[in-house]
């Protein structure tokens, strides 16, 4: 495992089109709608944006190592009302409740990886299922009615912003730059690498594989619990449907910035950028009077469009 | 092997129809009410839908496809359906053959989009799946259709000889026919699995394997359809949020039934099975009194338990065939 080609592949500048792309969209926008701009839409921007891309970056891990976590919305929803649930009902202090819904978070990941790496059936098949099981345990419980009593400071803390920035972001923001030195510095996250490129190269050169499968699994339920309770804060109420529509995003962050369903490869950078662009379709249809329901086609087409030029730019190279 | 394989295979399909019997007798000890006229009718219905939907699933998986968009396929036609006999005016049998017919030609997208592009059938799938519930949703405005013609919403209440019969059970009786039939006895049944189970293989031996993927997601796009008109003719309205809950369905039935996803290999009778299953489940869960928020954990944890069965036969058997 030489270091070169894993911090080749990170730096590499897949993304610039995506930049450019970001950047035109953003000037279209403020030509078109000058409330585009205005201090209260950019703060709506960011707010999606913090969420969206830990959505996406939950899916980048499981992406990394060649696998898929169809359950990270489920296990998202599941953090959110139990440590709702913790804040309402037993008054329990907001640090401790935080710190037990990524726990449950973690835990999801955990029951993932477990069952895929001592079955080795396959991830689509597992976390489909879990994701029922997680569903499933959310609306036994809670009947599917939020909990609304949140504790004040909390819920001020998910809509406070200091001119545009939400406070959120900040919690986005590091988790960004953790998991960009955890593939780029770490030897764990070389390890997901590693699997994710070649289980069997990975397996000889001492990797132990099957440790790395579930650890990718308990970071993804981690970050998922995290984009949960983050919602939550700044919803204001720990709403059990949290997390049910993520699984399309979730895919649409990661392989609009360019990272590969086989694994072995991420990029933070396309990730986060694909967030923004995400984020900023969204607000310019609300900002444009669209129908909200164009949103879902949309995504839909941006999928196809950005694994279509990837396609073609491979092909391309490959004709060089 | 092969003798070892095909008890294995047989051993599973008996072994779901004791569980579902098993199942039965559960919930008609606990309720007096599972076992009732009205109960078998209904149960028989939704279970019907259910296996239509698992075969929507299933002819992808037997080729070694996925198909996630089998919901928003079921969603985009439901509401078509009931935008041609409602709003358009169109009589119930001409709307239902237009509906499967385009159900067939969205499936088709989805297969000339795999075969044009080569990306996994998975992210085609995803992406179209937000295209066609975003089409669905912008078209309608989310809007139920409620006012469906009286044969439509007749056919779906209707009761066969005077039994708890639907004519929904005979609709997925015939297509299980053809279905066992198309597998076993054509020549393209054939093809299917081979593509499935070595694309190379299948190409190097004079299959056309871009036609057969683009024939299997056409086939599993006309079946989705099909479960919508059937869906809709139980609900007697047509419900924009239908097909939201199909993807568990769709991969548990083909996998309690034995189909795997790795493609190769195809159990239609197990599928079938496996959505009785499912709908058995369904209604016993409602009968029992508890919520049926349940439903998903139970469906979840059944699937998780039937396929690590599955698996350990599977390492049971080659083990077998080592010694």
């Amino acid at each position: 495992m030489t270091k070169s080609p894993f911090y080749k592949r990170l730096i590499n500048v897949d993304w610039a089109g995506l930049l450019l792309l970001v950047i035109l969209s953003v000037i279209l926008m403020s030509v078109i709608s000058p409330a585009f701009l205005s201090t209260y839409n950019k703060y709506v921007v960011l707010r999606d944006v913090a969420v969206t891309l830990l959505v996406g970056l939950s899916q980048l891990v499981v992406l990394a190592i060649g696998q898929m976590n169809l359950s990270l919305g489920t296990i998202g929803g599941l953090s959110v009302v139990i440590s709702g649930g913790l804040m309402e009902a037993w008054n329990v202090p907001v640090p401790l409740a935080v710190l037990i819904g990524l726990l449950v978070g973690a835990l999801c990941g955990l029951l993932n990886g477990e069952i895929i790496v001592r079955t080795g059936i396959n991830s689509f098949i597992v976390t489909i299922a879990t994701s029922s099981v997680f569903l499933g345990i959310n609306y036994g419980m809670t009947q599917a009615v939020p909990f609304y009593n949140l504790t004040p400071g909390f819920k001020a803390f998910g809509q406070a912003r200091w001119d545009f920035f939400p406070y959120i972001a900040v919690v986005t923001i590091i988790v960004t730059i953790i998991m960009a030195i955890f593939f780029l510095r770490t030897i764990p996250g070389r390890q997901i690498l590693a699997v994710g490129g070649n289980v069997v190269a990975s397996e000889t050169s001492g990797v132990p594989v099957n440790r790395t499968i579930v650890m990718a699994h308990i970071i993804s339920g981690v970050i998922a619990a995290i984009a949960g309770i983050l919602l939550m804060a700044r919803l204001g109420q720990a709403q059990p449907t949290i997390g049910q529509n993520w699984l399309v995003p979730s895919f649409a962050a990661p392989i609009i910035g360019g990272v590969a369903l086989s694994g072995g490869s991420v990029s933070i950078m396309g990730t986060v950028l694909a967030a923004f662009l995400i984020a900023i379709i969204q607000d310019a249809l609300v900002l444009l009077n669209a129908d909200p329901y164009y949103v879902q086609f949309l995504l839909g087409i941006l999928i196809l469009a950005a694994v279509g030029v990837d396609r073609l730019t491979r092909q391309r190279r490959q004709f060089e | 092997m092969n003798i070892l394989s095909q008890i294995g295979r047989n051993w599973s399909r008996f072994g779901l129809l004791l569980i579902i019997v098993a199942f039965w007798m559960f919930f008609s000890l606990v309720s007096n009410a599972f076992l009732s006229e009205f109960n078998l009718f209904t149960m028989l219905r939704i279970s019907s839908v259910m296996v239509v939907i698992g075969y929507a699933q299933m002819v992808a998986l037997s080729a070694g496809e996925m198909n996630l968009a089998v919901g928003a396929i079921g969603g985009l036609m439901t509401m078509f359906l009931g935008g041609l006999m409602e709003a358009a005016g169109i009589p119930t049998i001409p709307a239902i053959l237009i509906c499967l017919v385009v159900a067939a030609l969205v499936g088709m997208a989805n297969g000339l989009l795999v075969v044009g592009t080569g990306i996994n059938s998975f992210v085609i799938t995803l992406a179209t799946s937000s295209v066609f519930t975003g089409i669905m949703y912008i078209t309608t405005k989310g809007e139920a259709f409620n006012l469906l013609p009286a044969d439509f919403v007749a056919f779906g209440k209707m009761r066969l000889f005077g039994l708890p019969i639907s004519p929904l059970i005979v609709v997925m009786l015939i297509t299980t026919i053809l279905l066992y039939f198309l597998y076993r006895n054509t020549a393209l049944g054939r093809e299917i699995l081979a593509v499935g189970a070595n694309r190379g293989a299948a190409r190097m031996s004079g299959v056309n394997s871009s036609r057969v993927l683009i024939i299997v997601h056409t086939l599993s796009g006309f079946l989705a359809g099909l479960a919508a008109v059937m869906m809709t003719a139980m609900l007697a309205s047509a419900v924009p949020a239908t097909g939201t809950d199909w993807m568990l369905p769709s991969f548990v039935a083909p996998a309690l039934g034995g189909t795997l996803t790795s493609g190769g290999n195809v159990a239609v009778i197990g599928t079938m099975l496996g959505g009785l299953l499912v709908g058995s489940l369904n209604s016993g869960i409602l009968m029992l009194d508890i919520s049926n928020f349940w439903l998903q954990f139970f469906m979840g944890v059944i699937l998780l338990l039937t396929i690590g069965l599955d698996r350990l036969r599977a390492i049971h058997a080659e083990r077998a065939i080592v010694q």
